[in-house]
């Protein structure tokens, strides 16, 4: 995902930006009515879209979700190529990945095709047009069921109309220290968004990282959907850095950035979550100025490459906890070298 | 089923994430699911699906005579799964999904993209170099109807673009 870093605006408290779109074939069960052949039959015609069309066939790699290890399939979830409910049944189901892994489109998830575009920072129009060129094309071979007045037609009828999930990946470690974040997500629902933990989906999510997204999807158009969630996005923004100049005074909060960043910096054994942790504080730290000469984009590729089976898998090995500890600590060090 | 999250109210929805490397699946009542932000403009109503449509029907239809053609779902099928069938269940059981579907939206219409539509309304580059890369692999291969086809659509986007 080393692409587009164009927007720098607000990449303080946005960290990445995904679209997602939903859309079906006619004539076929949609997934939880689907027999295996339907399910083959679904993966064939996408994969001959493909074919059919050279400039998806150019960027386009397929993935089948049978042939994979473990390991490699939860990587994939912990890289947002795919969700966590598609690794859980991977039978006839398959996934295309672009190589710098900004796009890709799971076949057979929740609906036949499931298109993802995930850019870094507050990227809501280019990731949406990306999307919206693959929709095109995939369309052109596989006719995608849509109906007049309900729009394009799901498996789920929370998602007619436009098909189209916009969400934002937000630090917000002020709010969540304030302890905030319960109310504001449920005035959000109210307002048709939801506000979620990335890493952890109870009560105290890990290293303060928030997925905010759309949930209308009929009766707005998607700029609109867009303009929305990015409209209250910056309310978010704006929340935030309101609370930073007072916590930017503080002794031992200035101590505690400091610490984790000299934690990252030596330790020698890391768990993920305790690393989330300390990236948070540091992630904190550059945003207000406390830290110089380590940026948020290190922690971004950190917080993705560090996690248990992409670390796993990319060492090329299998690693025992403490092994994986080590290795994540050296890399880390590595990457944040003085 | 009790939710995992309070231990009081019945489960509506379940979560599933990857936590440090492990798949894991929290089971939420409508509440938690709506104050953890996992919820939808279902559990917003209060419930799921089954739930929503009792009301509307009182209990299940007795009668389950009428099958999807194509994917062979009853509309008691759709109710107790919460998922539609296939896409040709929207025109079998049109008429009664529809109050269903104005109670979760409201009394709407689909606005926004219609499939294949938006490549016409606004030509971003990325789709000419797109194009032009077919166009030079349809020559490549001498599939000439196809390049003059897509000369064709290139040099009108173009156009439409200047002008813009």
């Amino acid at each position: 995902m080393d692409n587009l870093r164009e927007n720098e605006y607000d990449r303080d408290v946005v960290i990445s930006t995904c679209i997602h779109l939903t859309r079906n074939l006619n004539g076929i069960p949609f997934p939880a009515r689907m027999s295996r052949g339907d399910r083959l039959t679904v993966v064939q015609r996408a994969k001959e879209a493909v074919e059919e069309n050279k400039a998806l066939a150019h960027i386009l790699r397929y993935i089948d979700m049978e042939g994979l290890s473990k390991t490699e399939a939860v990587s994939l979830v912990e890289r947002h190529l795919v969700s966590a409910d598609f690794i859980s049944d991977c039978s006839g189901r398959g996934v295309f990945i672009t190589d710098d892994e900004s796009l890709s489109i799971m076949v057979n998830e929740e609906d036949h095709i499931h298109i993802q575009a995930y850019l870094w920072g507050l990227n809501l129009e280019n990731a949406y047009q990306k999307a919206d060129i693959l929709d095109d094309l995939f369309n052109r071979s596989l006719h995608f069921a849509f109906h007049k007045d309900l729009g394009y037609l799901t498996q789920n009828p929370i998602l007619l109309g436009t098909g189209m999930r916009a969400s934002l990946i937000l630090h917000l470690p002020a709010l969540h220290e304030s302890g905030g974040i319960t109310r504001l997500s449920s005035n959000l629902s109210k307002l048709g968004l939801s506000l979620s933990g990335v890493y952890g989906a109870g009560e105290a999510p890990k290293g303060a990282v928030y997925q905010l997204s759309n949930q209308v999807t009929f009766g707005l158009s998607e700029q609109e959907a867009i303009a929305n969630l990015k409209s209250i996005a910056m309310q978010l923004v704006h929340q935030e850095r309101g609370l930073w100049e007072e916590l930017v005074e503080q002794p031992e909060l200035q101590d505690a950035v400091s610490r984790s960043l000299a934690l990252l910096q030596s330790a020698k054994m890391m768990g993920y979550e305790e690393f989330l942790q300390l990236a948070s504080n540091v992630r904190f730290g550059i945003s207000t100025g406390l830290i110089e000469g380590v940026n948020s984009d290190q922690l971004n590729r950190l917080m993705i490459a560090m996690q248990p089976a992409t670390l796993t898998l990319r060492s090329g090995r299998k690693l025992t906890q403490n092994e994986r500890r080590i290795l994540r600590a050296d890399q880390i060090r590595e990457m944040l070298k003085k | 089923m009790l939710c995992e999250s309070c231990g009081k109210n019945p489960v509506v929805t379940h979560v599933k994430r990857i936590i440090n490397g492990k798949l894991t699946e929290y089971l939420l009542c409508a509440e938690c699911a709506q104050r953890l932000g996992y919820g939808n403009l279902l559990t917003e109503l209060g419930g799921n699906y089954g739930s929503l449509l009792g009301e509307f029907f009182g209990e299940f239809e007795r009668t389950d005579l009428v099958r999807c053609e194509c994917c062979g779902a009853s509309f008691n099928d759709i109710v107790r799964s919460g998922k539609v069938g296939c896409a040709e269940c929207y025109r079998t059981f049109y008429d009664r999904l529809i109050p269903l579907i104005q109670r979760v939206h409201g009394n709407t219409k689909h606005r926004g993209k219609m499939p294949g539509g938006s490549m016409i309304k606004t030509p971003p580059q990325e789709q000419l170099s797109l194009m032009r890369r077919e166009l030079r692999e349809a020559i490549r291969t001498e599939n000439f109807e196809q390049a003059a086809n897509l000369r064709d659509r290139i040099k009108e986007l173009e156009g439409g673009e200047r002008r813009g």
